[in-house]
């Protein structure tokens, strides 16, 4: 009996929050788009397996390099396999490694973020340091050289985009807290004597919250460009599962001959789940910009 | 008398002056008339003149109007003259250039003590000489003709070769080559390696095979060989054996020369073209130039045939193609993919060229640990291959299944693997029950393939094993990858089960493929004493059908043991523009550019 | 504290981070598995071959020795004076010049980079302040979308593409390389060949390096026009609800004088700053563009280096990139400063 409940408690709580957010105009209607964009593609992938025409890996199951028909709506690749299955698919990885990162960013960047800029001096000036070093470092040379470091796989790929990102994170956090921290009610807190753990967690915390999911959000969709651009210079995932980058990459080699359905499918794919992230983190910045409000 | 006549006496006066006045006057008048007559009889004659004059003026002009235009006429022949000149000169040395079109770069230098990458190999094939090179055309590889030695005998233990040299070749500098520059070039090879230990005298162990060289006489050298070896002929055709002027090579080092080869001290060479230009920029060649060589010992039979040699460095195989579909290059060699090559087969402006290929690829296995400790569990695994999927889906074809390390066309290549069949799933099934592993219990490994493209369609090939592989039923294939430097640091430290490499030949001789299925730094870990005895036999005779008959046992143990299983032997191609002929695509792979004309 | 002062702690600030940047590159070289000795043995490798070679590559000293001499020569003048770039060691796979070798491909990036910013800030700054003019019409929502997807594709994606539409099919411009592989490229003054072939007079040269400029760089700004696009809306959107804006409306001043005279010129400094932060982000886009278009700047050449392990190779490059990333940074700071005199206090 319980689970009706909860199932109508989530939506309870899903569905005004959906409403408030469509009433809130344009920003609020990209927000929403960007959700059913990154819904919809992390339920086709899932399901992907189930609904795919043919066995995604299989090779030879039709000519190689045909153009899209009846038979094969997307055509066939280079190795004679189904490029619709391969979409269906293809985004496990592109997920995968994006929501890995950042996982791994979150969970790095915004502790050393409070405690650093909390804590204030030269420590927060010498960590400021570091980070800003790393931050003026080119990112996709870090990712490069700690994928070419670390070998091709998921949680490779995701450390070494992890690594790029987690200035931002600092930088965010970092001048939110800055601002915050002074701020009375904080002031009237640290008076009445409570820890500097509880004032981060329960004052300080919650109001950079707006802020964090912003960064995440345009984290995933930089974190998804980053994996196909980390495959296309050759350090993807060697596991035989069908991947976006994958077939962008490959598909590359087979333009001069004339097959633009390779590249095409899965480089527009990628587009669109980067594109539902950075729908869902414009808007939220928007939304949460005071000076736009009229 | 009255005084009224004293007027009419005047008036008589008068009238008398008045008459004489008059009849002067008319006289005088008469005679100007008569000169104003003459006068204008001159004049009308000075008319006549100057109405001649006028016309003869007018003619004049009239006459030098036409030589003008005549003379603008031929000026304008002339101009057109010399542009229709120009062009023929122009078109005259296009149709004395070949432009190459390559993806390719040198790595690091042109001596020949230090050179051992394909490029570098290629263009000092083309301004180099050796003594002896390989018959283009040639399918063994093994046809050895004269080059700068003109004929030569060996001792029956073939330890000491002695070669007549040719006389009338000269360096550039206008010294004439004799047996000294080839001790010279021989002990400065072997006497660079310690400290230019990646280059090819090192690679192929040349202070391994050469005892020392002697100068006979002026025209005569002897090899003394530190042990018994057919194939020295092979070493020499190759480029390590270049001979090189003493003047421009130092003995004690090596002259590496980059950018503008005139602003360093250059290498010179005999060879039939000279490198005029070459530039690089971040590392790699941007631009590469060889003019004819006008000391060149074999100018007289018509080499090299066309006078200049221009490169052209493009970066993938995608602008390759786009240069050569658009005439911006006369001709394409390597690094043009399988598909684009049958695309451009299709094209009726270009001319594709096929040849026997000399590259090769082959499965090793990690023999020191489970599972390929077991003999059983590695002819298992090469017997569920399927080589023609590869070959068909990967290559299109343009590749052949290679049943033997030594690829067909050679002396000793045989069709040995094919005991143990493609796809003989049957086989495979049978020889891992016998091990333990079944349906529900499968045989597991990691299959490793190189991921930075040092071989062609690793990736693609990879699945494809692992596909044929898991049809089995009772193999569960995993995939690993590594870029070249890592995957050579992994065959180092032994720590991958199978693994996928290449190998191409540094001179075509069998003698420089059987000994891979063995070779320790593939770190297989893997010897047999028994192949090693016929491999040391068949380099010890120059006699073909012993060495067919060893190298055809070492085949046969090959197949049961399985340590090492050949995949594939890759043809060879080239596009060209339909005007371009003396293509020889030969097993040497070696592009014999002073053959080709337009 | 005043301009001077201003710049000339910012200078100080610089070094530490420099030293930092340089140090942090060193250790990830030397970290990375794959040993740069085993690269030159093609096939086999005897172990006293691959000694002498790691002696020759000044690997068996220890590493604090391979650091000294690291950052010693980097800070040797001599060598600075006589080569004309800093002594960044020897490639471990070529044994030429570092230095050389970055000096020669550096101006193809830098090139790239020039042209790219130039169309992403024109083409953002205009759409910017043309949707900030029509806000929350269609034309403004068109424009704030264009900046939106801009920022999603890979720019890889949209420089194929580009390659397949105007190279391959329409075959208007070259698809790769810098110039035409049958031209000479123009003597070199600054690298740079638009301006080096204007400098020879050559017409002809000019319009064909621009012709293979024109891709890659499109590529790149449209990727990076969409920031310059939102930033330029919402500080525009800022300024021109401003007192002053109303005011000299009321005073009756024309529109565009008002737009661009004044309301883009208060909301020019952020925009500014970011021309510079981007900086730092066409290294990352320029790697990926410079593999696409085959362009031989020192993107391409620090992937390359990569997979050779060729440490001094790349502790140059990201030494180099560094620097210049540092030094505009610099100079966006100072200009800031210059500008708002707030920013000094």
């Amino acid at each position: 009996m319980s689970e009706p409940k909860v199932k109508r408690s989530i939506l309870a709580q899903l569905m005004p929050w959906l409403k408030s957010l469509a009433r809130k105009g344009p920003s609020g209607w990209m927000v929403i788009a960007g959700i059913i964009i990154v819904l919809a593609l992390v339920i086709m992938t899932a399901i992907g397996p189930w609904i795919a025409p043919y066995n995604p890996t299989a090779t030879r199951v039709g000519p190689i390099r045909s153009p899209p028909s009846l038979q094969f709506p997307m055509g066939t690749n280079h190795l004679g396999q189904d490029m619709l299955s391969r979409i269906l698919c293809g985004g496990s990885i592109m997920l995968q490694v994006s929501a890995l990162s950042v996982v791994i960013c979150f969970l790095i960047g915004v502790p050393i973020g409070l405690f650093s800029s909390y804590v204030g001096g030269k420590f927060d000036s010498a960590v400021s340091l570091v980070i800003d070093a790393i931050y003026a470092f080119p990112g996709l040379v870090i990712a490069i050289a700690i994928a070419a470091m670390l070998g091709p796989g998921v949680i490779n790929m995701a450390l070494s985009i992890a690594v790029v990102y987690i200035p931002s994170y600092f930088r965010v956090v970092r001048s939110q807290v800055l601002s915050i921290k002074e701020l009375a009610y904080v002031e009237a807190a640290r008076a009445t004597g409570a820890k500097w753990h509880t004032i981060l967690l329960r004052y300080i915390f919650p109001n950079v919250i707006p802020s964090i999911v912003v960064v995440v959000t345009i984290n995933f969709a930089d974190a998804i460009l980053t994996a196909a651009g980390l495959t296309f210079i050759g350090l993807g995932v060697t596991y035989n599962i069908p991947d976006w980058g994958w077939d962008l990459t490959d598909g590359r080699a087979y333009l001069a001959a004339g097959a633009w359905w390779i590249i095409l499918f899965p480089g527009i794919m990628i587009v669109l789940l980067a594109l539902g992230f950075t729908f869902i983190g414009e808007g939220l910045s928007e939304l949460q910009n005071p000076k736009l409000q009229r | 008398m009255p005084e009224a006549s004293k007027i009419e006496l005047a008036i008589v006066v008068l009238v008398l002056i008045g008459i004489i006045v008059s009849s002067a006057t008319v006289v005088y008048t008469v005679s100007v008339m008569s000169d104003l007559a003459s006068v204008r009889s001159d004049v009308n004659v000075l008319k006549d003149s100057v109405a001649n004059l006028t016309s003869s003026i007018s003619d004049l002009t009239e006459i030098i109007r036409i030589l003008a235009t005549s003379v603008n006429m031929s000026l304008e022949r002339i101009t057109a003259l010399e542009t229709r000149l120009l062009e023929i000169e122009a078109s005259l040395a296009a149709r004395e250039t070949l432009i190459v079109g390559t993806t390719d770069s040198i790595e690091l230098t042109l001596d020949p003590a230090q050179a051992y990458d394909y490029f570098g190999w290629c263009i000092l094939q083309q301004i180099a000489g050796t003594l002896v090179s390989v018959k283009p055309g040639s399918t063994t590889g093994t046809d050895y003709v004269a080059e700068l030695a003109t004929s030569w005998n060996y001792s029956s233990d073939l330890k000491v070769w002695d070669f007549n040299l040719r006389e009338g070749v000269t360096f550039p500098d206008g010294t004439t080559f004799n047996a000294t520059h080839v001790k010279y070039s021989f002990d400065r090879a072997i006497a660079l390696i310690p400290s230019i230990p990646e280059g090819a005298p090192a690679g192929l162990g040349y202070d391994a095979i050469i005892d020392n060289v002697t100068v006979l006489s002026t025209y005569q050298v002897r090899f003394y060989l530190k042990m018994s070896f057919s194939p020295f002929l092979g070493i020499l055709a190759c480029r390590a054996s270049a001979i090189v002027d003493p003047t421009y090579a130092p003995i004690a080092q090596v002259n590496y020369t980059q950018s503008d080869p005139r602003a360093s001290t250059p290498v010179a060479f005999v060879g039939p073209y000279i490198l005029s230009k070459w530039v690089r920029v971040g590392g790699k060649d941007q631009e590469i130039r060889l003019d004819a060589n006008p000391n060149y010992w074999n100018l007289a039979s018509g080499y090299p045939k066309l006078k200049h040699v221009v490169f052209k460095f493009y970066s993938d195989a995608t602008s390759l193609r786009l240069a050569i579909e658009s005439g911006d290059v006369d001709m394409a060699f390597r690094h043009i993919s399988p598909t684009d090559i049958l695309e451009l087969e299709k094209n009726p402006n270009l001319r594709v060229w096929w040849g026997s290929g000399a590259f090769i690829q082959y499965l090793c296995f990690q023999t020191k640990r489970a599972p390929f400790n077991e003999t059983k569990a590695r002819i298992a695994v090469a017997a569920a291959l399927n080589r023609s999927a590869v070959c068909d889906t990967v290559f299109l074809g343009l590749a052949d299944p290679l049943y033997s390390i030594i690829p067909p066309g050679m002396l000793g290549h045989t069709e040995a693997f094919t005991a143990l069949g493609d796809a003989n799933y049957t086989l495979t099934r049978s020889l891992l029950a016998e091990l333990g592993y079944n349906e529900s219990n499968p045989l597991k490994f990691d299959l490793w393939y190189e991921s930075s493209g040092h071989y062609p369609m690793s990736r693609e090939q990879a699945l494809l094993y692992e596909e044929a592989l898991e049809a089995s039923g009772v193999i569960d294939v995993t995939l690993k990858s590594a870029d070249w430097a890592q995957y050579k640091q992994n065959r180092d430290n032994e720590v991958m089960d199978a693994y996928i490499y290449g190998w191409y030949p540094d001179y075509v001789d069998p003698d420089d493929y059987a000994f891979l299925y063995w070779a320790s730094w593939l770190h297989t870990n893997y010897s047999n004493d028994t192949q090693v005895s016929y491999y040391d036999q068949a380099r010890a005779t120059t006699n073909t059908t012993l060495r067919a008959e060893l190298y055809a046992k070492i085949d046969e143990i090959a197949v049961q043991q399985c340590s090492v299983v050949p995949l594939y032997v890759s043809s060879a191609w080239a596009v060209t523009k339909p005007s371009i002929y003396g293509v020889y695509l030969d097993i040497t792979q070696d592009m014999r550019y002073w053959l080709i004309s337009k | 504290m005043g301009l001077r002062a201003f710049i000339i702690t910012r200078i100080i600030l610089t070094i530490p981070t420099l030293l930092l940047l340089l140090s942090m590159v060193f250790i990830i070289m030397r970290v990375l598995p794959g040993d740069p000795v085993s690269l030159h043995f093609e096939k086999k490798a005897d172990p006293e071959l691959m000694d002498s070679m790691r002696r020759q590559l000044g690997l068996d000293k220890p590493l604090w020795m391979q650091y000294i001499d690291y950052i010693g020569g980097l800070v040797d003048i001599g060598y600075f004076m006589q080569h004309g770039y800093p002594n960044l060691g020897k490639s471990m796979q070529t044994f030429e010049d570092v230095g050389g070798q970055i000096f020669s491909a550096f101006p193809a990036t830098l090139e790239l980079a020039i042209y790219s910013m130039m169309i992403a800030s024109i083409l953002g700054i205009l759409l910017g302040v043309l949707a900030s003019k029509s806000y929350n019409s269609v034309l403004d929502h068109l424009i704030r979308s264009f900046g939106t997807i801009t920022y999603a594709i890979p720019v890889f994606f949209l420089g194929i593409v580009l390659q397949l539409i105007f190279g391959v099919y329409l075959r208007w411009l070259p698809t790769g390389l810098r110039l035409d592989p049958k031209i000479e490229p123009p003597a070199t003054v600054t690298g740079l060949y638009t301006v080096d072939s204007l400098l020879e007079g050559n017409i002809f040269k000019f319009f064909e390096s621009l012709k293979a400029l024109i891709l890659p760089s499109l590529t790149l700004g449209i990727i990076l026009s969409g920031i310059f696009v939102r930033l330029t809306r919402i500080n525009m959107l800022e300024t021109l609800r401003l007192d002053f804006v109303t005011a000299a409306r009321a005073r009756g001043l024309r529109e565009s004088t008002i737009t661009y005279g004044y309301a883009l010129r208060n909301a020019f400094l952020p925009i500014l700053t970011m021309m510079g932060l981007q900086f730092a982000m066409l290294l990352g886009g320029a790697i990926l563009t410079e593999t696409t278009f085959s362009w031989p700047g020192l993107g391409r050449y620090i992937v390359q280096r990569i997979s050779f392990r060729d440490y001094t190779a790349i502790q140059g490059a990201v030494v180099m990139f560094g620097l210049f990333v540092t030094i505009v940074s610099l100079v966006v700071d100072i200009l800031y400063a210059y500008f708002d005199p707030r920013i000094r206090l």
